[in-house]
C-alpha cells in the first residue's frame, strides 16, 4: 500500500520546486530584454501607444509587484493572451488546444517503447552475452546514439518517399474534416484533441448510427466508416516509430541491467529451489522487482520525450506544443513561451511524482 | 605491488591520483573491453577529421553559396549524380556547396563546442556538487534546491527557453546546455563527496590543520574523480545531440555554418519531400557515429570502474 504520509509529504516536497520553476518562468521575460508592448504594437507605433499599451500590462509597476501578479496568474494557469502567433487569444485556451497533440505522440512513442523495451531487456538479461544479448546491447547503444532529427527524416525518406506507405507529415489526410465535438444520446459531448481517438469516436459512432439507420446491411461498410482513423492512425505511424525506437533502446538498456541485478539475488534461487519453473520465476518474483528501477527511467525519460515530441513535431510538421514554442521563440511571443515551458515542467514533474508513487507502491521500504 | 620503496607522505601525494589510476584495474578493464576499443576508435578518428577540416578547408568556401558555378542538390557522382562531381563524395546541398567537405567540418564543430559544454559544465558542477556536500546544512540546501528547479524542466525544453531569454547562436546554445547540464554532475560529485566525507581521514586531515579549500581540492576532488569522469563521457554525446538539436530547430548556429543540425534542418527542408536523401543523410550519419562513440567509451568506463555504478549514473 501506498502510505498517505509519503504522498503528503512528496506533495511538500513540490512547492518549492514549481515555486523555482514559476519564478524561472517569470524571468525569461525580463531577463530577455524585448520589450513585450513594443512588440506587440509593432515597430511604426507611436511612443504614445507604446506607454499606453505598457500602462495595460501593467510593465511600470515594481518588478515585485509584478513578480506577485504572475505568481497568483500562473496559479490559475492565467498567461495572458498571445502577442503574435494567436494573436488576442488567451494562452491557456492555445495550450489546451496543442496539448493534447504533443501527449498523444509521446503516449505512443512511450507505449511502443515499453512494449518492445521491457521484453527484449529482459530476454538480453535472462540469455545473458549470448547473440541476442549482444545484438540487443549494441541495437540498444545505437538506439540511444541516433538523433531523433536523423532517425525521421531518414524513416519519411524510405517509407514515405521510396515506398509510399506512409504519409510524410500531418496529423491526418487533408481532404478529411472532423467535426470538433460529438453526439451521444442527444448531448454534445468535446472532444480530446488526440486525433486517433476523437476519429475512433466519430467514425465509430458513425458506423452504429448507420447500422441502426440500415440495418445490418451496412456492417460491412465498416472500412468506409473507418477512413478517418486509418488515415489519423497512418500519419501518426512514423513519428510515433521515431520516438518509440529511441525510447525502446532506453528501456530496453535499463530492464537488462536491472533485470541482470536481480536474477543473482537469493530468493530467486530460492523459488527454483522450491521447484518453480525458470520462466515463471522470471515472471513473477524477477519482473516486478526490476521493474522497479526501470520505472524511474521511464519517469526521467519523460523529459527526454517531450523534447523528442518537439523534434518530432518540428520533422513531421505536426502542429503541437513543440513546434509551437519554437515559432513562439522565434516571434518573441513571451506569454506562448512562458505557458508552453511551464506547462512541460508542470508535466515533468507530474510523471514523476505519479512515478516516485508508484515507486513506494512497488517496493513500500522506500516510505520509511 | 611488488615495489617495496619507502615513500614520502609527500611523494605520496604528488603521485596519488595518477599512480592510482596506473595500477587499478581499471584501464586494463577498459581496454579489455572490444566496445569501449570501438569507441576511442571512433572518437580518434573524428578528432582526426576534425583537425584535418579545420587545418585544410577554407571554411569562407562551405559557407557561402556556390551557386552558378556548380549545380545545386545534386547526388555525390557514385549515387547516380553528374560524373563532373566526383570529387563531392557526398553531393551538394541547396546553395551547390560540398556536402562531404561541410560534413568532415561538422565534425570540428561539434566536438570543439561539445567539449566546451561537457568542461564548463563539469567544472560548475564539480565545484557547486563538493561545496555542498562539504559545507553541508544551508548551503547544501540552496544549492540542491536550485539544482532540483532546474531537473524539474525536461532538458531540451530548458535549453529553448533559455534560448528565449539569450538568442540564438552556437555559444548561447553552448552557455544555456552548461547551465541544464550542471545538476547532473553536482549530484554525483555531491554524491561521491559525502561518502569520502564519511572516511577518517578526512578528520585526520582538518586536525593537522588543512584548510578548507586544501581539504575540497586535494582530498575530496580526487577522490570523486572516477564518476566525474564516466559522467562527463557519457555527457559528452548528449551535448553533441543537443547542441545540434538547437541549431536543428534555428537556435544554435545560424545560416552558413558547417554544423550537423543545420545541415539537416536544410536537409529536411528542402530534400526531404523530394527524395533527395543525400543532403539528410551523411550529416546525420557521422552525428550519430560520434554519438555512438562517446556513448561506447562511456559504458565501457562504467563497467570497468565498477558495475555496480550504474545506479548512481544515468
Amino acid at each position: 500500500m501506498v502510505s498517505k504520509r509519503f504522498v503528503a509529504k512528496r506533495l511538500l516536497l513540490l512547492i518549492p520546486v514549481l515555486f523555482g520553476v514559476a519564478s524561472f518562468v517569470f524571468a525569461i521575460l525580463h531577463l530577455s530584454g524585448g520589450d513585450p508592448a513594443q512588440i506587440i504594437v509593432g515597430q511604426r507605433a507611436s511612443q504614445e501607444t507604446v506607454r499606453e499599451v505598457r500602462r495595460e500590462l501593467g510593465l511600470n509597476d515594481p518588478i515585485l509587484v509584478q513578480y506577485g501578479r504572475f505568481l497568483i496568474e500562473a496559479a490559475q494557469f492565467d498567461f495572458g493572451e498571445s502577442y503574435q502567433i494567436s494573436k488576442g487569444t488567451p494562452v491557456r485556451q492555445v495550450l489546451a488546444d496543442k496539448l493534447p497533440v504533443t501527449i498523444e505522440l509521446a503516449l505512443y512513442g512511450q507505449g511502443i517503447g515499453l512494449a518492445l523495451g521491457l521484453p527484449l531487456g529482459v530476454l538480453s538479461a535472462v540469455k545473458q552475452d549470448s547473440l541476442v544479448d549482444h545484438g540487443t546491447r549494441i541495437g540498444a547503444l545505437t538506439g540511444i546514439s541516433v538523433p531523433i532529427y536523423w532517425s525521421g527524416p531518414l524513416l519519411i525518406l524510405l517509407f514515405s518517399g521510396y515506398f509510399e506507405l506512409f504519409p510524410a507529415a500531418g496529423r491526418i489526410g487533408s481532404t478529411i474534416f472532423l467535426d470538433d465535438h460529438w453526439v451521444l444520446f442527444g448531448r454534445e459531448l468535446p472532444l480530446t484533441g488526440m486525433v486517433t481517438i476523437d476519429t475512433l469516436i466519430l467514425n465509430t459512432g458513425a458506423y452504429i448510427g448507420s447500422i441502426l439507420n440500415e440495418g445490418l446491411t451496412a456492417i460491412p461498410t465498416v472500412l468506409e466508416h473507418y477512413e478517418a482513423f486509418t488515415s489519423a492512425v497512418m500519419h501518426l505511424f512514423l513519428p510515433a516509430v521515431t520516438i518509440g525506437v529511441y525510447s525502446m533502446a532506453l528501456i530496453s538498456r535499463m530492464m537488462r541491467s536491472s533485470m541482470l541485478e536481480v536474477i543473482r539475488q537469493d530468493y530467486m534461487r530460492t523459488a527454483r529451489a522450491k521447484g518453480q519453473g525458470a520462466k515463471i520465476t522470471v515472471m513473477k518474483h524477477g519482473f516486478r522487482n526490476a521493474m522497479i528501477p526501470v520505472i524511474t527511467v521511464v519517469g526521467i525519460q519523460f523529459g527526454t520525450l517531450l523534447g523528442g515530441a518537439v523534434l518530432t513535431e518540428t520533422v513531421f510538421g505536426i502542429g503541437g506544443i513543440g513546434t509551437m514554442l519554437v515559432s513562439a521563440i522565434n516571434a518573441t511571443d513571451y506569454p506562448l513561451v512562458q505557458g508552453a515551458v511551464l506547462t512541460f515542467a508542470l508535466l515533468f514533474t507530474l510523471v514523476n511524482l505519479g512515478v516516485d508513487i508508484t515507486y513506494s507502491y512497488l517496493d513500500p521500504r522506500i516510505d520509511q | 605491488m611488488s615495489t617495496e620503496t619507502p615513500t614520502t607522505r609527500t611523494d605520496r601525494d604528488e603521485r596519488g591520483a595518477l599512480a592510482r589510476l596506473k595500477n587499478s584495474p581499471f584501464l586494463s578493464e577498459l581496454l579489455s573491453n572490444r566496445l569501449a576499443l570501438i569507441g576511442i576508435g571512433i572518437i580518434l578518428g573524428m578528432v582526426i577529421i576534425a583537425l584535418y577540416a579545420r587545418l585544410f578547408y577554407d571554411l569562407n568556401a562551405l559557407t557561402s553559396s556556390r551557386l552558378g558555378g556548380f549545380p545545386d542538390r545534386t547526388a555525390p557522382g557514385w549515387a547516380g549524380g553528374p560524373a563532373s562531381l566526383t570529387e563531392m563524395y557526398f553531393g551538394t546541398d541547396a546553395l551547390a556547396r560540398d556536402i562531404f567537405r561541410r560534413t568532415m567540418y561538422g565534425a570540428w564543430i561539434a566536438l570543439k563546442f561539445g567539449t566546451i559544454t561537457v568542461a564548463a559544465s563539469t567544472t560548475l558542477g564539480v565545484g557547486l556538487g563538493i561545496i555542498a556536500a562539504y559545507y553541508g546544512d544551508v548551503t547544501d540546501n540552496v544549492i540542491m534546491r536550485t539544482m532540483d528547479v532546474v531537473l524539474a524542466f525536461p532538458s531540451l525544453l530548458l535549453a529553448l527557453a533559455l534560448v528565449a531569454i539569450f538568442g540564438a547562436g552556437l555559444w548561447k546554445a553552448v552557455i544555456a546546455l552548461t547551465l541544464v547540464y550542471t545538476p547532473r554532475f553536482a549530484r554525483v560529485v555531491r554524491g561521491a563527496a559525502l561518502k569520502v566525507l564519511e572516511d577518517e581521514y578526512i578528520d585526520a586531515t582538518a586536525a593537522l590543520g588543512a584548510t578548507d579549500p586544501r581539504i575540497l581540492v586535494r582530498h575530496i576532488l580526487p577522490n570523486t574523480l572516477a564518476p566525474i569522469t564516466v559522467q562527463s563521457t557519457l555527457n559528452f554525446g548528449l551535448a553533441i545531440i543537443d547542441i545540434a538539436a538547437l541549431s536543428f530547430l534555428g537556435f544554435g548556429a545560424q545560416a552558413g555554418t558547417p554544423s550537423w543540425g543545420l545541415m539537416l534542418a536544410n536537409g529536411v527542408e528542402n530534400g526531404l519531400q523530394t527524395g533527395k536523401w543525400w543532403m539528410s543523410f551523411f550529416p546525420g550519419l557521422f552525428l550519430a557515429l560520434t554519438v555512438l562513440g562517446f556513448n561506447l567509451l562511456g559504458d565501457g568506463m562504467r563497467d570497468a570502474l565498477d558495475p555496480r555504478m550504474q545506479d548512481t549514473l544515468d
